[in-house]
Formats: structure tokens, C-alpha cells, sequence
């Protein structure tokens, strides 16, 4: 499979001085699907405003393919893309509005024609072809942006938060829409996102930036799994991991506040005896209370300050005598009153506010990060 | 408050509403109407604001509207009756169309009306239509172009403003002797098609009409800067270049100092200028006859101006953009 897209070094200084995006490596396949995700300011959307043309390149450089478009107009990059606001033509008919690019392409009045009405097909807009933009409702909008784009079939499709404005329910319909569109036009794709759930049900590979540097690229499955950093730890996944600063004995056991985790040998990364650690550990991955009794010795033990049961599972919100890590200061703040760890139990546990709960701890499914660094640490 | 289980004495009472009367339904329709608009007290504004308001308004119109009465009132009358009659009501004969006709001729031999208004409507024409489209054109490229100097330029257009154009006089003189540009149809036109409020209002309406979101979009969708100007963005400015339209056009029509100072062949005088001599011929050279002429000439003078705002009164009509981009 060959690069469709390839970011080397790119870099955005604004004119105030701000660096929006600060030296980006990234590539993306043909006919994948790529998510930028981060917190807003990110620089997320600058990096793909820079891939589109509409913004200038500070140093590095944008190629598709072989060719590097630095100084190509964004009318001559042939990337179509899908605004946050959709940005339609509201003068124009939807009918209009899917053909502009065809029309200032040249391309001939009959194919024009029937090539709009084979991607209205395909978004279900064969309907309203003849209504204004301000005639549609937020989804058939949106379908309208998508349809502007897919019908010029581009090598390149970039979206932009294209869900954002759309209520909760239909952005959930809405992201299956957008990723069966992208498999039909096969062509490689830059997604913006802020939303960690998007970034994980829809992308083939996710970048995750912060303050306009990358903080790791990789499957949504090895983000969670094995997350390059804190933040990423935090970022991704939802509810949060729980982080919490930890001292390794000499033995390779953990102490999380007053509580020793007697963890098997080898489980703790090396190097840190005598010294702190943060231990992240995964909302499901603290065990079913029912079968952590007393015998079991990796266990942490809990107060019970809320159960919020959403049907399938529970989330057991809880205080423990332990530090939280992570996550940044406003957040802290925040924890003077808020739980210090959640758990995601199955509806069966029998647990109840006020509750003493001890949860079992597996020691392969422990993160580990350095205090310091921030970065993550893994054992052997 | 106990309740009973069995009311028997209320059971009347449900039935009640069956039978309403018709009069009570348009009572109680009426007030719930009453209650599904909000009230101006919750606007925040103090009680009686609304009326003295409306008083001023009143006020004002009236202000308006007495000398466009006393100039269609007296247009009908014939000379002696313009200075003998109450100036507020009609008096006979009526004149109207002899005075009309009047127009048509070069009674005092200084010129005729209907030439002069022709060269307005001309002047008008191409000065605000050229006005227009500049600052169309000057407005969107001030707004969504940041370009060296862009800044400057604008800051200058805005001081272009506070000149006043008496101070100009002179200078623009000598540049039109110079220029050969005296007694011309385009000494005329040109300065007029320069518009700083114009290019001034253009920028703040692209700003708040055209996205700069829709440009990126059409330019990704592969349109030039030209194909966008006139495909994407005027269609989304016609109201504000309509505005800046009628405001051009109507400064020209009533420009009387610049072709004062420029014409001095009387068949290329507009309306301003023509009247302006008639008025000074009648007070001075006892031609008595041009009065009724000057009054009728004045109301045709106006009545164009009045048919153009009824006319593009419907491009005001705003939220054109509505449903182009979310929230």
C-alpha cells in the first residue's frame, strides 16, 4: 500500500507568534482513514487547513503521493473537504451546490448531471435536489457537504468536525454514514476530530496532538492499549483511566497511598525501586469485587461515593487513600470534590454508595508512567 | 385540603367548557393570544417608553412629509396663486399640467428642464453604478484579503471622509483645467464613482455576509478568485450593494457643488444646477413665470428617487444566508 498523503516537519507560526503546529510527521495510506484528535487549539485543524492549501506552511512540507503541493493552490490540490459548518452555497440549490466543482472543473453538462445524481443517490438526497440550504435540516445539510465533496471522486478527502453540529443521536448515525461513504470513495482520509469516542469508532489509525505537537500515532486499539503517554492515557478512553502515584518497594510490590499491592515479580518496571511511579489502571480492568475477597493480594480497597447504572455495566465512582496523577491542573483542582477513581463493573455486583469495595488488580493490565517524563514505562 | 373521591357537586362544572358560548371562546382565544406575545415590559424598557417613541417618530415623519406636501399642493397652482392662496390647500385653476408641460421648454432661454433632467439621470446612473460596483469589489477585497498595506489603504479611504469638499475646490479645479476634464461627461462621472462611506459599508457587510468559510470551500471546490467573487460572495452581498446603491445614486442626483463648479455650458447642467438658475432668474430677472416651473420641477426632481427606493425595497430583505452554515 503506498502514501497518499505524507506530512514531513510541518510547522505553523501564526503572525502573533503562535506556534499552532510544531514540527508534524504523519502519513496516511491510500484509502485510509486517519483521525486528528486533541483538545481544542490543538492545532489540529491548522495542520489540515496546511493539507488543504488554505493556510500557509510555515517550514516542512505537504506531499501526496510523490508530489509536494507546498505552493499549489488549494483549486489545483484536487482535495475535496467537508467544513464544520458545512459552508454550503446558500444562493445555490442542492443540485447546485454538489455540482460547483464539477462546473469550474469544465466537466461536460450530461456527465455533470449524471454523476450528481449518482452521489445524491448515495447520500439520499435524490429528494431535495431542487430546496435551498435553508430549507434542510442539520443531517440533510451535512449530507449535502458530504455529497459536495464526494461527487469530484478526489484523491484526497479531508473533513473538518464534520459531526459537531449535529445532536447527539444523529452524530451516532451520521459516523457509520460517513465511514461507509469513505469506503465507497476509497479515498484517503483526514478526519478532525475533538471527540475521543469518533476518533476510536472511526479511524483505521488516530493521531492524537497536543499544544500542536503529535503525541502518538496508531491503531485506536494500540492507543488504549498501550498509550505513549499520560496524556494520551487520559485523552483516550472513556471514562477516564485512573492515575495514581505510586511507590515501588524492593520487592517489586506497589504502594498506593497506605494500600501495598503485592504485584508478581517483574510486573513493575525495572529501575524504579525506591522511587515513585504513576500506576494507571484501566476503569474495567479493576476486577469484580465479588471474587476479590480477602485472599486475593493484588487488591485495592475502596469507598463506594456513587453508582451511576447505565443498563449493561455500572460505573462505581470511589475514593481511595491515594494520591491521583495526571491529567492537568484545572482538573486537580476539580478533585478536591470530585471521586478520586472510577470502576466499570457489571450490573450484577451488588454495590451501593457508602460501600467498602476491594477491587482485584491484574498486574498485566497496569500502565505505568514516569512522574517525571510523563512518558510511559512498561516492565521487563 | 381533603378531596372526595365522588365530587357529585363539581360533575357540572366539567361539562362546563362544551358548553362555552362563542362570545367566551373569542374572549378566551383572544387573551390567550394575548398571553402567547410577549409583552413589551419584558423587553426591559419603562413604561411609557414605547409611546413617546412612537411620538417622536410621529414627529418626525410629520417634519418629513410637510415640504413633500406643500411642493405637491403648490405644483398645481398657477403663479399668482402660489404667492396669493394658503400654501397648504389647493386653489383653481389647477395648473398641474400646464406647468408640466412647461418643462418641456426653454421658456426663459437659459436651458430646458427635461434636457437637464436627462443629464442627472445619466450622471446618476453611471456615478452610482460605477460607485457601487467599486466599492463592491474594493469593500470584498478589504474584508477577505489581507494583503501589505491593506490596513493603510483602508485607514486612508476613511480619511477621506473627513475632508471636506469645499477645501477641495481649488485643486480640483486646476486638475480638471489641466485635465480637459471641464464641461465633461466623465469629469463628472469619475469622482462621483469614488466612494469611501460606500467602500466603508461594503467591508462591514462582507464581513458579516460572506464566511470566510464559503470562499475557502469554493476554492477547494476548485473556483478562481474571480468565479468566487461572482459566483459565491455577490450573490450573498446584493442587499449591501443595493444599500450603497441607492445611497451613490442618490448622491449624485443631489450633487450640486461638483457640476456647478465643473459646467459652465448650460445643456450639460444637472437638475441641482439648472433649478438653482432658474431660482436665481426668477428672483432676479422678474421672469415670474419660471416659479411654478421651479415648484413642478422640484417635485419631478424628487419622485424618481422615491419610485427607486419602493422599487428595491425587497433586495433588503435580509437572512439570505440562513441555512449556509450551522448556528
Amino acid at each position: 500500500m503506498s502514501t497518499a498523503i505524507s506530512l514531513r516537519g510541518l510547522t505553523k507560526v501564526f503572525a502573533t507568534g503562535v506556534t499552532a503546529v510544531s514540527s508534524l510527521d504523519l502519513s496516511v495510506d491510500d484509502g485510509e482513514f486517519v483521525v486528528l484528535v486533541g483538545p481544542s487549539g490543538c492545532g489540529k485543524t491548522t495542520a489540515l487547513r496546511m493539507v488543504a492549501g488554505l493556510e500557509t506552511i510555515t517550514s516542512g512540507s505537504v506531499a501526496f503521493g510523490d508530489r509536494v503541493v507546498n505552493g499549489v493552490s488549494p483549486r489545483h490540490r484536487d482535495v475535496a473537504m467537508v467544513f464544520q459548518n458545512y459552508a454550503l452555497y446558500p444562493h445555490l440549490t442542492v443540485y447546485q451546490n454538489i455540482g460547483f466543482a464539477l462546473a469550474n472543473k469544465g466537466v461536460p453538462k450530461s456527465e455533470r448531471h449524471s454523476r450528481i445524481l449518482a452521489t445524491a443517490a448515495t447520500t439520499g438526497l435524490s429528494e431535495l435536489l431542487a430546496r435551498k440550504p435553508r430549507q434542510l435540516s442539520g443531517g440533510q445539510r451535512q449530507r449535502v457537504a458530504m455529497a459536495r465533496a464526494l461527487v469530484r471522486s478526489p484523491a484526497v478527502f479531508l473533513m473538518d468536525e464534520p459531526l459537531s453540529n449535529l445532536d447527539a443521536k444523529l452524530r451516532v448515525a451520521m459516523r457509520s454514514e460517513v465511514l461507509s461513504v469513505h469506503r465507497a470513495s476509497g479515498a484517503a482520509t483526514m478526519y478532525v476530530t475533538h471527540d475521543q469516542t469518533e476518533a476510536m469508532t472511526m479511524g483505521d489509525r488516530v493521531a492524537v496532538l497536543r499544544d500542536g505537537v503529535l503525541q502518538q500515532y496508531g491503531t485506536p486499539r494500540s492507543l488504549y492499549s498501550t498509550p505513549a503517554n499520560l496524556f494520551v492515557a487520559t485523552f483516550i478512553g472513556s471514562p477516564e483511566m485512573n492515575l495514581y502515584e505510586a511507590g515501588v518497594c524492593a520487592d517489586g510490590s506497589l504502594t498506593v497511598g497506605s494500600q501495598r499491592l503485592a504485584l508478581p515479580a517483574g510486573s513493575v518496571p525495572a529501575g524504579y525501586q525506591g522511587r515513585k511511579i504513576i500506576v494507571g489502571i484501566r476503569p474495567e480492568d479493576l476486577g469484580d469485587p465479588v471474587s476479590a475477597g480477602p485472599d486475593v493480594a493484588a487488591a485495592l480497597c475502596v469507598d463506594v461515593r456513587l453508582v451511576e447504572v447505565l443498563g449493561s455495566e455500572q460505573h462505581v465512582y470511589f475514593s481511595v487513600d491515594a494520591t491521583p496523577a495526571g491529567g492537568d491542573l484545572a482538573a486537580a483542582a476539580l478533585a478536591a470534590a470530585a471521586p478520586d477513581g472510577v470502576a466499570r463493573v457489571g450490573v450484577g455486583a451488588g454495590i451501593r454508595p457508602g460501600n467498602q469495595v476491594r477491587f482485584g488488580i491484574d498486574a498485566d493490565r497496569l500502565h505505568f508512567f514516569d512522574p517525571d517524563t510523563g512518558l510511559a514505562v512498561r516492565p521487563g | 385540603m381533603s378531596v372526595s373521591v365522588l365530587p357529585p357537586a363539581s360533575a357540572p362544572d366539567t361539562v362546563e367548557p362544551v358548553r362555552e358560548s362563542r362570545r367566551e371562546r373569542r374572549r378566551r382565544e383572544r387573551l390567550e393570544e394575548q398571553d402567547s406575545n410577549i409583552p413589551v415590559e419584558l423587553y426591559g424598557l419603562r413604561r411609557g417608553t414605547v409611546p413617546f417613541l412612537t411620538s417622536l417618530a410621529f414627529l418626525f415623519a410629520i417634519f418629513t412629509l410637510v415640504p413633500i406636501a406643500w411642493i405637491i399642493i403648490n405644483s398645481t397652482k398657477n403663479q399668482a396663486n402660489i404667492f396669493e392662496t394658503f400654501g397648504f390647500w389647493f386653489a383653481r385653476p389647477f395648473s398641474l399640467f400646464h406647468n408640466f408641460s412647461l418643462l418641456f421648454q426653454n421658456v426663459d432661454g437659459y436651458g430646458t428642464y427635461i434636457q437637464w433632467f436627462g443629464n442627472t439621470a445619466l450622471y446618476a446612473v453611471l456615478g452610482g453604478g460605477g460607485a457601487a460596483a467599486l466599492a463592491a469589489f474594493a469593500g470584498y477585497g478589504f474584508a477577505r484579503f489581507s494583503f501589505r498595506g491593506s490596513r493603510v489603504l483602508f485607514y486612508m479611504i476613511i480619511a477621506a471622509l473627513l475632508v471636506p469638499i469645499t477645501a477641495l475646490t481649488v485643486p480640483l479645479y486646476l486638475t480638471y483645467a489641466k485635465a480637459h476634464l471641464i464641461n465633461s461627461l466623465w469629469g463628472m462621472v469619475l469622482p462621483s464613482m469614488i466612494s469611501p462611506v460606500g467602500i466603508y459599508l461594503m467591508r462591514v457587510y462582507v464581513d458579516i455576509s460572506v464566511p470566510r468559510d464559503l470562499i475557502d470551500a469554493a476554492r477547494i471546490d476548485g473556483a478562481g478568485e474571480l468565479r468566487i467573487f461572482f459566483r459565491v460572495a455577490l450573490p450573498l452581498m446584493v442587499p449591501g450593494v443595493i444599500t450603497v446603491l441607492l445611497l451613490s445614486i442618490v448622491a449624485v442626483w443631489n450633487n450640486y457643488f461638483l457640476p456647478l463648479l465643473i459646467f459652465n455650458i448650460n445643456s450639460r447642467y444637472p437638475l441641482t444646477v439648472g433649478l438653482g438658475l432658474w431660482s436665481l432668474r426668477a428672483q432676479n430677472s422678474g421672469n415670474a413665470q419660471l416659479f411654478p416651473m421651479l415648484v413642478t420641477g422640484g417635485l419631478v426632481t424628487i419622485l424618481p428617487l422615491i419610485a427607486l427606493f419602493l422599487l428595491l425595497q425587497r433586495y433588503w430583505r435580509g437572512g439570505i444566508l440562513l441555512g449556509s452554515i450551522a448556528n
